[in-house]
């Protein structure tokens, strides 16, 4: 258990310190870490992890908690967390102390530019993975599809199409 | 009707009006202390001259007294917050105190950082005038650069801004508590009930709409960042060797970061958005 626990650590620290751009980045990231290398999750409950961190309000790293939740109870999911959120904690921290000098730093702007074009590799990375484990029949593509269409042209608020999927599923299955 | 019985009827009214306007002016002040607002402090010192004034006119020497006593007061608190507020700002928001905000943002933060980040901003800088525009957009940059969540990063920016460590601890702990409290009870449901052929139903049409979701996100981000050819080299092949050959993220994000370093090295200073 202990050792679980310092997994899950650095599992979500790395991830913590890693996720360039926002919360969705991490998925890919969680996905191969939880599920591939440490089997703490099937794909299934993953995705599951990944939704209901969705439509909870917050941050989308919720999942994390779920997760830690599901890999070692009450505790792992504080010690996922609470991991995931301290790097970006202290950075933050460290950098407004700091921020002229940091805006104005051309290698690390360099550095950032690079690493953001990369999370977005990720992000696609994690739509195909999500994808192959959620998109089973004609239905939820339909639904994937319906709902890029919402959020990417008409911009709607993620949480009407959440509402809206969680609907049309509760009257599908009857 | 005598004469003195004229004045005393003009007297009472005289009175009247002069204690309504103080009440007016006591009004404006009680509001006053606990906005800190400059504004309506002038506007009770104003209005219980006008109301001094008046208690002269009517000849309650007496009331005047109380009232120029009460002037004195305000003035010199006036005084002295105005004092206050020109000269540092950060005292200011070394005293926030309304912690439970932060709580309530983490309830019903819905709907990403964009969402938070106006919550945020309606509360600290249009209401209680704590923290400047500027401010926020720097919290803003950073959030977007450097890694983590964008909303948690925006909250945890916001309470070192009010309190340094302790304010960014205190923030960031309570704005991710309802958020967390309910995961716990969502997982230990979700142990017990996700057999349910309904619930699974449901959750994968959940699953689907989010792989949409993730897509969109990184189709906004693509037509945001994406700039010519080399972006798109660097796209591709972090996506490939994520996707294909399971490179270690933290490989990939670094690799990039370099890449990034020596590809835009000779530009022209070119402002990340």
């Amino acid at each position: 258990m202990i050792t679980t626990l310092f997994q899950l650590a650095w599992v979500f620290l790395k991830i913590g310190a890693c996720s360039f751009g926002g919360g969705i980045v991490m998925i890919p990231m969680i996905e191969q870490e939880v599920v591939n290398n440490y089997a703490w999750l099937t794909k299934t409950e993953f995705i599951d992890a990944v939704t209901l961190g969705q439509i909870t309000p917050g941050p989308v790293i919720i999942s994390g908690t779920f997760i830690g939740y599901k890999a070692c109870g009450i505790l792992g999911a504080i010690v996922a967390t609470a991991s995931v959120i301290l790097p970006s904690f202290i950075m933050i921290c460290l950098a407004t102390e700091m921020i002229k000098k940091f805006r104005e730093n051309k290698i690390l702007a360099n550095f950032l530019r690079g690493a953001r074009i990369a999370v977005i590799g990720m992000v696609f990375d994690a739509g195909v993975s999500i994808g192959r484990g959620s998109l089973v029949d004609t239905k939820t593509v339909l639904i994937a599809v319906a709902s890029i269409i919402c959020l990417f042209k008409y911009k709607l608020n993620p949480i009407w199409v959440l509402l809206g999927a969680g609907i049309v599923g509760l009257i599908w299955s009857g | 009707m005598t004469p003195t019985d004229k004045t005393t009827i003009d007297n009472e009214k005289l009175k009247e009006q002069a204690e309504r306007l103080y009440l007016q002016g006591l009004h404006a002040f009680a509001g006053s202390a606990n906005t800190s607002d400059v504004e309506s402090m002038k506007r009770a010192a104003g209005l219980w001259q006008q109301s001094w004034k008046l208690y002269l006119k009517a000849g309650d020497t007496e009331r005047a007294k109380d009232l120029k006593k009460s002037l004195a007061v305000l003035y010199k608190k006036e005084y002295v917050k105005a004092n206050k507020n020109k000269k540092t700002h950060v005292s200011l928001a070394g005293k926030f105190k309304d912690w439970v905000m932060f709580f309530k943002i983490g309830c019903f933060g819905f709907g990403g950082p964009m969402a938070v980040f106006t919550l945020l901003e309606d509360e600290l800088v249009r209401k209680k005038k704590i923290l400047t525009n500027q401010d926020f957009l720097e919290g803003a940059v950073l959030g977007d650069v450097l890694p983590g969540p964008v909303t948690m990063d925006i909250v945890t920016y916001t309470g070192y801004k009010l309190k340094k460590w302790t304010g960014a601890l205190i923030a960031t702990l309570v704005f991710i508590l309802p958020s967390f409290v309910l995961m716990i009870f969502l997982a230990m449901a979700y142990d017990k009930y996700s057999l349910t052929p309904k619930i699974a139903g449901v959750l994968q049409c959940l699953g689907a709409a989010v792989t949409g979701l993730i897509l969109s996100v990184a189709m906004k981000l693509t037509k945001a960042e994406m700039k010519d050819y080399r972006e798109l080299c660097i796209l591709i092949w972090a996506f490939a060797s994520s996707l294909i050959f399971k490179v270690d993220i933290v490989v990939i994000v670094g690799l990039c970061g370099l890449v990034g370093i020596v590809v835009y090295s000779n530009e022209p200073e070119e402002r990340n958005k």
